[in-house]
């Protein structure tokens, strides 16, 4: 608990060293997104169920959530790279799982950071606030969950992590577009519902949906639970492996 | 018991390179071992085994008695280790860099901050305690990273080209706090490319080439295995040209 406590700590000494840069990312551009897509041009498009604004905005949140943790781990393990930092980590007198276990809780951390910010501005900006905490909450923390390990995966299984970075690049973007943040899942007509289903993006946007506006229509909890179980049965092992595999010997 | 046990180690990276092939050696505790090789002997390579960066493709390592395969955390609690290549966290200043590291390895703010005092004072790095490293040149990072090595107060040193860029100040103030540490118990495995300052400070110099140990022992024995008179100096190159077969 302690490494994983130093690691947390050591990532806000930087943010804080950085501040311009981290208020950039984690206030101006969600603000931005929610100003001009909720505000301005939700206002404008009817949506079923409500203004485009209470369907869009916790996609918003989903984004934030997801993102948070590919900055910091990412930003982590490609500084290790460049500079070497994950060689002092892996000094750490520390079994390489713990050390897997704290990335992945600063990920955690970051992920939930960044939506808390996110949601506080939805709640400024478009004055909507999440009917179900509960259920906020533990699709938020599935979400950064998942995508502290998808982002590791996805750094760790090419030989370097600057490969990986072009493969996180590809696939953000159609998990970002094709994984319902900008509209609900019920909007979706075929093809695109079936490929929706295979992006975790999907779930959690859909199960933010349903925090915010039970009413509106979104994903069954049954469907959004199972959905985040199974990538997660997925990821867990496939990160463990691809940490495992990179570190045991440290060729970087 | 040996501080560093090495038995028929061998590394293959997964390109199939053999950086270190059938590699036995042993280290006893409060003694200074160099190892000396041309660029690409398989130094670091071995020195990583050492830190158990690297697993050992065949053979064992035992580090302070440990198994590095089956213990490495417990042997990172006991080793200091100041790598070839700088790794400070460019995201922190000079003192976060050291005081960082002590939390890694587990120290109470309590314990670690007077001691990273103690060695910004004692490195002349109190003025740039609060700079970025990104900042600094690439001797005081160096300075930087010896400091870290020291500061969990470790049992075995473990040091890949220690001095490399350094000033002579503060290669001699280097020398100094390292036979320091040895006098106080310590134990030191180093790697370095200065010929005259391995034949100086360590007890015994292990010579590497192309992943092998081919030559290892006092400054005496290798001068003797090199065919010079063991009180001349300039033994450790003879022996060294021997040993590389004329590619120094």
């Amino acid at each position: 608990m302690k490494f994983l406590l130093a690691l947390l700590h050591r990532n806000a000494a930087a943010d804080l060293a950085a501040f311009k840069l981290t208020a950039v990312r984690m206030l101006v551009q969600p603000a931005v997104y929610l100003f001009v897509f909720g505000y301005v041009v939700g206002g404008m498009l009817p949506a079923q169920g409500g203004g485009y604004a209470r369907i869009m905005a916790p996609g918003i949140v989903a984004i934030s959530v997801v993102t948070g943790p590919f900055v910091t781990i990412g930003g982590g393990v490609i500084s290790g790279y460049y500079f070497r930092t994950m060689e002092e980590w892996l000094l750490a007198p520390v079994p390489l799982r713990t050390l897997l276990a704290a990335l992945v809780f600063n990920g955690l951390c970051y992920g939930l950071a960044g939506g808390t910010v996110v949601a506080a501005l939805v709640w400024a900006i478009l004055g909507l606030a999440p009917q179900n905490v509960g259920y906020m909450v533990l699709t938020a923390t599935a979400g950064a969950l998942l995508f502290s390990l998808f982002t590791l995966v996805v750094l760790l299984v090419p030989e370097t992590p600057d490969k990986g970075q072009e493969v996180f690049s590809f696939l953000m973007m159609p998990m970002t577009f094709f994984g319902c943040t900008f509209y609900s899942y019920d909007m979706l007509g075929a093809p695109f519902n079936y490929l929706a289903l295979l992006l975790p993006t999907t779930y959690i946007a859909e199960g933010l949906r349903a925090a915010y506006s039970p009413d509106s229509p979104h994903m069954e909890a049954g469907t959004v639970l199972a959905g985040l179980s199974l990538a997660a049965a997925v990821l867990i092992p496939l990160a463990d492996w691809a940490f495992r595999r990179r570190f045991r010997d440290f060729t970087w | 018991m040996a501080a560093v046990l090495v038995d028929h180690a061998t590394v293959v990276y997964p390109s199939g390179v053999k950086a270190v092939e059938g590699l036995s050696m042993c280290v006893r505790h409060g003694e200074i071992f160099g190892l000396l090789g041309l660029n690409g002997a398989g130094k670091t390579s071995a020195i990583k085994m050492l830190a158990t960066l690297l697993r050992p493709t065949a053979g064992r390592v035992r580090i302070l008695g440990l198994d590095t395969m089956e213990r490495p955390a417990e042997i990172k609690r006991r080793i200091g280790v100041v790598p070839q290549e700088n790794n400070l966290d460019t995201y922190l200043d000079v003192r976060q860099n050291l005081a960082f590291h002590c939390r890694y390895a587990g120290l109470a703010k309590k314990d670690y901050t007077p001691r990273v005092e103690e060695w910004l004072a004692l490195l002349g790095l109190e003025g740039k305690a609060t700079e970025s490293v990104l900042r600094l040149s690439g001797g005081t990072k160096r300075k930087a990273m010896l400091a870290k090595a020291f500061l969990t107060e470790p049992e075995l040193l473990i040091l890949d080209e220690p001095t490399a860029g350094l000033d002579p100040d503060v290669r001699a103030l280097l020398w100094d706090k390292v036979g320091e540490f040895r006098r106080n118990g310590g134990t030191v495995f180093l790697s370095t490319h200065y010929l005259e300052e391995a034949e100086r400070l360590c007890d015994r110099i292990g010579i590497l080439h192309g992943g092998r140990l081919v030559a290892e022992g006092t400054v005496a024995d290798l001068a003797r295995w090199a065919g010079r008179d063991a009180s001349e100096r300039g033994g450790v190159e003879a022996a060294f040209r021997r040993a590389v077969g004329g590619c120094s």
